[in-house]
């Protein structure tokens, strides 16, 4: 950060009307709003109830951990995590990849056909694959049919989440290929100039030079990705509604239907701290491999 | 999928070329296949989507068109189109300006204590929506904004990835720019208004975009903060007309293609500036 | 609680509106449009009618909007598992809409919440709507503490559909000829089994029965076998017993032993039916438009076959419901929009359903209704869920239970046992919560 230059002290605070706008709004919308849920995490507050709010210290923390449907929900949510984020950043590495290699125009068109289904709203989404997965009318059956298989995509236990997760790998695996494209459209020419003459090429390039100069945005890619993969919701609200028994019923919703349900408001709460601390964890141990390595 | 061995300027005539074009043509082809799929199966009657018997249809038809446009009190869908523009547009400015003012401040001008917020503001990058979904759906209840597009808009102007974004851009301004202009007799607010947002053009279109197709595609703020139908917006609409009893796969796909193609041709026409604007963020950090 | 301030501001919009047109010129008042005293007033009608009874609720409202032109009905419906949250949390902001729609399942929850206004005092009115001509315990469902908290427009009792091609392929017919659905346990076996083919490379495999909703297919068969739910002060849960234990396994046999119908880990089983690969399902009469779409299908409708040893079926209401607090000309618009559709009921159940007035259900119209008066036939035997405040988490847990039995997850004896534990642990919960200070 640059030191400050000559300029008198006089005019200091009033360089605050600047950021004020966006204090008074971070402070009401996401710092008290922080603070607030912080507390009614320790409270008993139902809104069908007649009974006003009462504190209770950590029962909201000890009922969530002895609740199964707690468990069963971070269990399906670390489910999809591990099956996103994977297939995501590999599928997003080799789309990124093929694109880089190919000229202008195509390039362009196929970068765009690769982005299109992230404009696409949820909603629209979830219809489309909820027709996709159908087990009687489906497109996917109607064709494996005469192969003479059909797989229960959303109706099984094992595999409901794995259709999710595939859905999800097409909906929003453009803007990870666009940002790792846009990662090697800046590696300097001069770099593979240089392999090329070493005589490093193919595999060996990639792993000794494009790979490492794309690490930073490779992990920046990650680490959103799978903060995002933690909130999943939306898939699941509309193409399963968390089943079948629960097992694609992911953490957000589990804090959604019981804020919203059952308006259990103090419950609600701490599970969405629970959520904040998971997440924060994984983070963490990101940013420790990350510097290690 | 790709690992073949490249040139560096890709030749066209060479075989490893045109394998990894056939490959990507096909990967490119999968993904836009399944919008195409909305658009033509809209045209099908519902007893024909409930029995599947080939992509095209035997009898193509607009029925599903017609009743959706046919009765905007049943399917308000324009309404909801309006109303997505309003929220998104909205949401976009305020945005806009209030980040670049919080962001200009914090990055060029000597404030006292500024380090301090800063952190603050960024260590809130960590934070996960939905820890604020309840308190801040109780807030808004108090201040009786629920059921209303303030409920959507306001509490959007508190996100910190805006300050974090444009702080980072406004950073690598030389000083001697906003010397020349301090010299010329410009105020602070007028070397923010004509030399820093001028050369931010980028970074702030590209804000802009991410923060109006990010409130576009919101689906958890207006399903818990609205509850008038004719005051929902396009995501939520169709969502909740979608009924768990029955199978009207056809209205449905119908309502999607006319949700889905403004945002289509918006995209197509945009899409370098899009693209580009995403990419910008990702190299950005 | 704030329910009842919303009055103020709905008042104050037509007075300002009042006060403004006084204050510009006689000569454009008179020019303008609106005379001050005919203002129509707004009733806003909440529902969650999304399907095609949607369009046929929306075909009365625009009629009676013609011939009332001094009120606006606005209506408004989302999805039904959506609509409650929507419709509690408009309430909790006082935004409660001044009419809506709840199933009978929702009352005692509203009702404990002071949502709804009693209708006694309007059903003793000279303006009144004739209960007498209710079923019994279809208005009886209403009753709580002494007063009903909505008129009953319709009752849907679950049904059997039956795949009549599918029958007379079987050969499973009367004397006549014509197919026969079945009556009793022993009838309904065989006719499944009949009806039950393996898929060959040739031909869809067929099945006999399939369970649809799970919600309301086994609490028919648990009601049938003479369970009990419940305590009758609700004070606790006994899901967990022999009898509730005997009607799951029946159904969980129907798959695994009998193999008469599908696992719902492999079918969806409505779509099934509608497309000629199930022989029978029970359904509420809702779905009978959703059936009249797919027009290749002959379907018959019936009561539902005694399974066990209690004559009882699954059913609902849609009754219609008053905000609390609701006066004046809001209420006397409401009110009279009401009487309007229980009186045209009868158009209501051409969209699929069946009037819950019986003399409307004597006209011949009604009885031209072929499903519909099948159907109607069970209305005494209608079992409604549970009256519960905590209805939807009971729902939940019943559901759970079932859907991991059915699927062989865990044995019925098991899933009812949890069920029930969580049950109870809900009922302290909501006990602490509803004992006020």
């Amino acid at each position: 950060m640059t030191t400050a230059t000559s300029k008198t002290r006089s005019g200091a605070w009033s360089g605050y009307l600047f950021v004020l706008p966006y204090l008074l709004l971070f402070t009401v919308f996401l710092l008290a709003p922080l603070a607030y849920g912080f507390s009614l995490s320790f409270y008993r507050r139902e809104l069908l109830s007649v009974v006003p709010p009462k504190l209770i210290g950590l029962a909201n923390y000890s009922e969530a951990l002895h609740d199964p449907y707690f468990w069963k929900a971070l269990w399906a949510t670390l489910r999809f995590v591990a099956l996103c984020v994977p297939f995501t950043m590999l599928t997003a590495l080799s789309l990124a990849l093929g694109l880089n290699g190919l000229k202008g125009r195509l390039q362009t068109v196929l970068r765009a056909a690769v982005f299109v289904p992230t404009v696409l709203t949820i909603s629209v989404a979830g219809i489309l694959w909820r027709w996709f997965y159908n087990g009687e009318f489906g497109l996917f059956n109607a064709y494996l049919h005469y192969i003479n298989i059909k797989p229960p995509w959303l109706t099984s236990t094992g595999m409901a989440m794995v259709s999710i997760a595939l859905m999800t790998l097409w909906w929003t695996v453009g803007g990870p290929t666009v940002v790792l494209l846009a990662g090697l459209h800046n590696i300097p020419p001069q770099y593979m100039e240089a392999a090329e003459m070493d005589g490093a090429v193919g595999y060996r390039r990639f792993r000794y030079i494009t790979l490492p100069l794309l690490k930073p945005v490779l992990l920046f890619v990650m680490v959103l990705n799978i903060i995002g993969s933690f909130q999943v919701f939306g898939q699941t609200f509309m193409i399963t509604r968390g089943g079948p028994e629960m097992s694609t019923r992911s953490l957000v919703q589990y804090i959604y239907e019981t804020a919203f349900n059952n308006y259990r408001m103090g419950y609600a709460s701490a599970l969405s701290w629970l959520l904040f601390l998971v997440i924060a964890t994984f983070s963490a141990a990101q940013f420790r491999l990350m510097r290690e390595r | 999928m790709s690992a073949s061995p490249l040139p560096t300027k890709p030749n066209s005539r060479h075989l490893a070329y045109r394998i990894n074009a056939v490959v990507m043509i096909v990967a490119g082809l999968l993904f836009a296949a399944p919008i195409l799929l909305i658009l033509i199966t809209a045209f099908k009657p519902d007893s024909e989507i409930v029995k599947f018997a080939g992509i095209l249809p035997h009898k193509a038809t607009l029925h599903n068109f017609q009743e959706i446009l046919g009765s905007p009190e049943e399917i308000p869908i324009f309404r909801w189109f309006g109303n997505s523009v309003l929220i998104s547009s909205l949401v976009t400015l305020l945005v806009l300006t209030v980040d670049s003012l919080a962001a200009y401040g914090l990055a060029r001008l000597n404030l006292p204590g500024k380090k301090w917020v800063f952190g603050l503001i960024v260590a809130t990058l960590m934070v996960p929506g939905q820890i604020l979904l309840v308190p801040v759906y109780l807030i808004l209840n108090k201040l009786g904004w629920l059921d209303t597009p303030l409920a959507l808009i306001v509490p959007a102007g508190a996100g910190a990835f805006g300050v974090f974004l444009l702080h980072q851009f406004f950073l690598t301004i030389p000083r001697e720019l906003e010397e020349a202009a301090a010299l010329d007799g410009c105020s602070k607010f007028g070397i923010y208004r004509h030399v820093a947002l001028p050369i931010s053009a980028p970074a702030l279109a590209t804000l802009g975009i991410f923060t109006f197709v990010g409130s576009w595609n919101d689906f958890m703020g207006p399903l818990v903060f609205l509850d008038s139908v004719d005051k929902y917006t396009l995501p939520v609409g169709i969502a909740l007309f979608q009924t768990s009893y029955y199978a009207e796969y056809g209205l449905t796909l119908a309502a999607s293609v006319l949700c889905t193609l403004p945002v289509l041709i918006a995209f197509l026409l945009f899409q370098r500036h899009i693209i580009q604007g995403i990419a910008l963020t990702g190299s950005k950090e | 609680m704030p329910i009842d301030e919303t009055v103020p501001s709905n008042i104050s919009r037509p007075i300002t509106r009042r006060a403004l047109l006084a204050a510009v010129p006689a000569a454009l008042a008179a020019g303008g449009c609106h005379s001050t005293g005919s203002n129509p007033v707004t009733v806003r009608y909440w529902n969650g009618f999304t399907g095609p009874d949607g369009r046929t609720m929306l075909r009365l409202v625009k009629r009676f909007n013609e011939r009332n032109p001094d009120v606006n009905i606005l209506m408004q419906r989302m999805d039904w598992s959506t609509y409650y949250n929507k419709l509690f949390v408009a309430g909790q902001g006082g935004r409660t809409p001044e009419m809506f729609v709840l199933q009978t399942l929702a009352i005692p929850r509203f009702a404990r919440a002071r949502f709804i206004r009693p209708i006694d005092d309007l059903v003793a009115s000279p303006q009144t709507v004739d209960v007498s001509d209710l079923d019994a315990n279809v208005w009886e469902a209403l009753h709580i503490n002494g007063q009903h908290f909505g008129l009953p427009l319709d009752v849907w009792p679950m049904g059997l559909y039956y795949n009549k091609k599918l029958f007379l392929e079987a050969g499973i017919t009367d004397s006549s000829g014509s197919p026969r659905p079945p009556q009793t346990r022993d009838e309904f076996l065989d006719t499944a089994r009949r009806l039950t083919r393996p898929e060959t490379p040739h031909r869809p495999g067929q099945w006999g029965y399939t369970f649809t909703y799970f919600e309301s297919n086994l609490y028919t068969v648990l009601r049938q076998f003479g369970g009990e739910f419940f305590t009758p002060d609700s004070s606790r849960c006994i899901l967990s017993s022999p009898q509730n234990e005997e009607a799951l396994q029946f159904c969980v046999d129907l798959i695994s032993k009998y193999h008469v119908a599908p696992s719902p880990q492999n079918f969806d089983s409505w779509i099934g039916f509608r497309q000629g690969k199930v022989g029978m399902a029970f359904e509420g009469i809702y779905m009978l438009a959703d059936l009249q779409k797919q027009k290749d299908l002959e379907f018959g409708g019936a009561p539902v076959p005694l399974l066990g040893t209690h004559a009882a079926v699954w059913g609902g209401s849609h009754n219609l419901c008053l905000r609390a607090g609701l006066s004046g000309r809001e209420l006397e618009a409401a009110w009279r929009f009401m009487r309007y559709l229980s009186d045209n009921s009868l158009d209501w159940a051409e969209g699929g359903q069946v009037p819950v007035r019986r003399s409307l259900r004597n006209t011949t119209r009604f009885k031209g209704m072929e499903v519909q008066s099948q159907f109607a036939r069970e209305i005494p035997i209608v079992n409604y869920l549970p009256r519960l405040p905590f209805i939807f988490e009971f729902q939940t847990e019943f559901t759970t239970a079932i859907e991991k039995a059915l699927r062989g997850t865990e044995t019925p004896r098991v899933a009812l046992a949890t069920a029930q534990a969580r049950l109870n642990k809900i009922i302290e919960r909501d006990r602490e919560a509803s004992v006020a200070s």
